[in-house]
C-alpha cells in the first residue's frame, strides 16, 4: 500500500511554517527522542514528537510507573529526561540529518522552565517546533497552566516571545472547558494545539490492597480514552482558527480517520507505539487508501463540515 | 538486534512442573538470534488488555528453529497465551534486552527462584557448552513446583523447597552457604529473594559485581520508549530494565529501593 501514500497529497502545515509529509505523527512520550525506534519506517512520519523535555535532567519517579487498565494503561513517569542541554547537543545534531520533523515536547514546573528550554532550542538545527507539555499529570505543578486560561495564555506568550520556532500547545483534558484554555492559547499566539493529553487516573491492587502506582494516580491512554479525545477535538476544531492535531487512542486508519472527520489537521499516535511499532505505516496508508477510494485528493477534501452538519439533522 | 514483530507458529505445549505452561514456538530468526537472557514482548489477545507481555525465552535452538517460553498463569495475559492451542501464531517482538554475560572462568552457580527458573534452561545450557562448571540451585515452594533436573544436563541440580517436600527445608539462597571460592552468580526470581541473596552476598563476602541478576519490573513498550521500567540504580536514578536489562551487574542496583511489583 505504500505507494499511494506516496502519490497522493497527505502533507499538511501547521503553521508558522511547519510543514509535515504526512498527517501521522508519533505522540510525546511513546517514541523517546526517535533513536529507541525499531521496526519504524521512519518515512511514513509526519513528524517526531519527542519526550517532554525539561531545563535540567530528571530523574523521574520512583517505580511502579505504570499499569494496564481496560483497554488503556496508566502511567506515571514523572518527565524521566536529560534535559534540553543534553538534547541540543547530542540530539539536534542528529536530527538534522533526518528527513522527519522532530518537535521537541517541552515541560517545567514554572514559565521561566519553559522559557529556558525554547531559548536554548531556539535556531538549533535539527529542532523543528515545540509541543508546550501544559498538560502533564505526573509531576507537581505540571497540570497548573493547563487548567486556566489566563495561566496558559501567559505561558504561551512568555514563550512566544522567546523563539521563533513554530508553537504548539498541548491541551489536557482534565478540564470542564477546554475550549476556554483553547482559545487564550490562540489568542497568545499558538500556531496549533494538539489534544489530548493524558486523563487522570487510578487503579488499586485488591490483593495487595495499594495503589497500582507509586505515585497513586497518573495518567490513562490508550483506545479507552478515544472517544472522549475525540470530542474534544470536535469542539475545539469548531471554535479555533489555528490547526488542531487529534490525540488519543488512534490505533487504526479508521480511528485517525475520524479525528480528520472531527476536524483535526493531523494526529498522534502515543500508546500503540509500544504494542505495534509498525502501526504509524499502517494508518498512514490506511488513510491513503481511504482518500484514494474515495477520492480525495487531499486532505482538505475532507468533508469536515458536511460531518459536522450531520450533528445538527 | 530485533529481528522483528512476528508471528510465530505454537508447534508444542506442556505443563513443565505444576502449574506452570511451556509454549514452544517455531521462529527460525528468533530462534538463531536470541541470547540466553533475552526476552520478547508477547501480544496477547484476552479481552481488554492492550500491552504486549514480557517473556524471556527459555530456550532456544537455532537448528530446528524453536525457541520456549516457560510460564504460570498470574493474569489476564498469561491465560490467555496458556491457552493458545498447538498451530495458532502467537505475535512476537524481540529478541530484547540485554543476555547475560557468559564468559569466565569461576564456577558458575544459578539461583533460581520460583518462576525465575524460567530463563535458565538455556542459559545452562550455554554455560556447559563453553566448558563451564555450572551448579544449579532451585527454590519453590513445593516438589511439584520444582523444574526437573533433567532440564539442565551437564550441571550439578540442588533444590530447596519452602514446606521441605524436596531438598533443603527452606530458602534457595541457603543453598549458597555450601559453596566455597570464586564464584560467578546468576540470579533470577521473586525481588525479596534476590534481595536475601544480596545480603546472603555481603555475609558471605562474595561481591555483588559477581551476580548477574534477571530483573523483572512491568513493562510497557520494552523497547525503551515508554520509561515504564525504571529499576532504582545504585548510583541514582534509574536504569530501564529493557535497556540496561534484563540481565544485569547486581551492584548496578539499589536493592534497599527495589520494588516488588508483583509478589508480597
Ligand atoms: C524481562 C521479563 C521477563 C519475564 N519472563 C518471564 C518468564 O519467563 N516466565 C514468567 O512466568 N514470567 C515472566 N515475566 C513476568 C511476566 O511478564 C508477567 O507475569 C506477565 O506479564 C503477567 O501478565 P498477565 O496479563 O498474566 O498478568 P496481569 O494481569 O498483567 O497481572 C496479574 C498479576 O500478575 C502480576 N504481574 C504483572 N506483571 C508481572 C511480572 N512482570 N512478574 C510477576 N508478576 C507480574 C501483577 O502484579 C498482578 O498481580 C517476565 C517479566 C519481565 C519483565
Ligand atoms: C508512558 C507515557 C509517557 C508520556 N509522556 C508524555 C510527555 O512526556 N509529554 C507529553 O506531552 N505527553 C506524554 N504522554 C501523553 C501522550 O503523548 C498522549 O497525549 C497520550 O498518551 C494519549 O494518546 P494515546 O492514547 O495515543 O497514547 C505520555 C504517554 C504515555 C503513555
Ligand atoms: S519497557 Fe518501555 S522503556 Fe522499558
Amino acid at each position: 500500500m505504500r505507494f499511494m501514500a506516496d502519490q497522493l497529497d497527505i502533507g499538511v502545515g501547521l503553521g508558522h511554517g511547519l510543514r509535515l509529509r504526512g498527517p501521522v505523527m508519533v505522540a510525546s512520550g511513546t517514541f523517546g527522542y526517535g533513536f529507541d525506534a525499531p521496526l519504524v519506517d521512519r518515512s511514513a512520519l509526519g513528524a517526531i514528537v519527542t519526550k517532554g523535555t525539561t531545563p535540567r535532567p530528571r530523574a523521574g519517579n520512583a517505580p511502579t510507573r505504570i499499569a494496564e487498565t481496560p483497554s488503556g494503561m496508566l502511567n506515571a513517569i514523572g518527565l524521566q529526561n536529560p534535559g534540553v542541554e543534553h538534547v541540543a547537543r547530542e540530539y539536534a545534531p542528529i536530527w538534522a540529518s533526518w528527513e522527519v520533523p522532530v518537535i521537541v515536547n517541552v515541560a517545567g514546573d514554572a514559565i521561566q522552565d519553559y522559557v529556558e528550554v525554547a531559548r536554548r532550542l531556539d535556531g538549533v538545527a535539527g529542532v523543528a517546533g515545540l509541543e508546550l507539555n501544559i498538560s502533564c499529570p505526573n509531576v507537581v505543578n505540571g497540570l497548573q497552566f493547563g487548567l486556566d486560561p489566563r495561566l496558559a495564555a501567559e505561558l504561551t506568550m512568555a514563550v512566544r516571545r522567546a523563539t521563533e520556532l513554530p508553537l504548539i500547545v498541548k491541551l489536557t483534558p482534565n478540564v470542564t472547558d477546554i475550549v476556554a484554555v483553547g482559545r487564550a492559547v490562540e489568542a497568545a499566539g499558538a500556531d496549533a494545539v494538539s489534544a489530548i493529553n493524558t486523563y487522570v487516573g487510578m487503579a488499586i491492587d485488591v490483593r495487595r490492597r495499594r495503589p497500582m502506582l507509586s505515585r497513586g494516580s497518573g495518567g490513562v491512554s490508550g483506545p479507552a480514552i478515544k472517544p472522549m479525545a475525540l470530542q474534544a477535538v470536535w469542539q475545539l476544531a469548531a471554535e479555533l482558527s489555528i490547526p488542531v492535531i487529534g490525540i488519543g487512542g488512534i490505533t487504526t486508519p479508521s480511528d485517525a480517520l475520524e479525528f480528520l472527520l472531527a476536524g483535526a489537521v493531523a494526529v498522534q499516535l502515543g500508546t500503540v507505539n509500544y504494542l505495534r511499532p509498525e502501526s504509524t505505516r499502517e494508518v498512514l496508508d490506511g488513510i491513503a487508501q481511504y482518500m484514494h477510494q474515495h477520492r480525495f485528493n487531499n486532505l482538505r477534501a475532507l468533508p469536515i463540515r458536511g460531518v459536522r452538519a450531520m450533528a445538527h439533522a | 538486534m530485533i529481528v522483528a514483530a512476528a508471528q510465530a507458529e505454537v508447534v508444542e505445549r506442556s505443563t513443565p512442573m505444576s502449574g506452570a505452561t511451556e509454549l514452544v514456538v517455531h521462529h527460525p530468526p528468533s530462534a538463531s538470534a536470541v541470547q540466553p537472557g533475552q526476552f520478547f514482548q508477547l501480544a496477547v489477545g484476552a479481552p481488554h488488555t492492550i500491552l504486549r507481555r514480557p517473556y524471556s525465552a527459555a530456550w532456544a535452538d537455532p537448528i530446528s528453529g524453536r525457541l520456549g517460553f516457560i510460564f504460570n498463569v498470574v493474569g489476564a495475559g498469561s491465560a490467555w497465551l496458556a491457552n493458545l492451542p498447538e498451530g495458532h501464531d502467537v505475535d512476537l517482538l524481540g529478541p530484547l534486552g540485554r543476555g547475560f554475560e557468559l564468559d569466565g572462568r569461576d564456577p558458575a552457580i544459578v539461583v533460581a527462584g520460583g518462576l525465575g527458573v524460567a530463563v535458565f534452561p538455556g542459559v545452562v545450557r550455554a554455560l556447559v557448552a563453553r566448558g563451564r562448571r555450572v551448579t544449579v540451585l532451585l527454590g519453590a515452594r513445593s516438589v511439584a513446583q520444582l523444574m526437573r533436573s533433567d532440564r539442565f544436563a551437564g550441571a550439578e541440580v540442588k533444590v530447596a523447597t519452602d514446606d521441605g517436600s524436596a531438598g533443603h527445608h527452606g530458602s534457595v539462597v541457603d543453598l549458597l552457604l555450601d559453596q566455597v571460592g570464586g564464584l560467578d552468580i546468576f540470579g533470577c526470581g521473586p525481588t525479596p529473594m534476590l534481595q536475601a541473596l544480596m545480603r546472603a552476598a555481603r555475609r558471605l563476602d562474595i561481591p555483588l559485581s559477581s551476580i548477574q541478576v534477571a530483573l523483572e519490573t512491568p513493562m510497557g513498550c520494552g523497547i525503551g520508549t515508554c520509561l515504564g521500567c525504571a529499576a532504582p540504580g545504585r548510583a541514582g536514578g534509574y536504569l530501564l530494565t529493557c535497556q540496561d536489562g534484563p540481565c544485569l551487574r547486581a551492584d548496578r542496583i539499589d536493592w534497599d529501593h527495589m520494588t516488588d511489583a508483583f509478589h508480597g
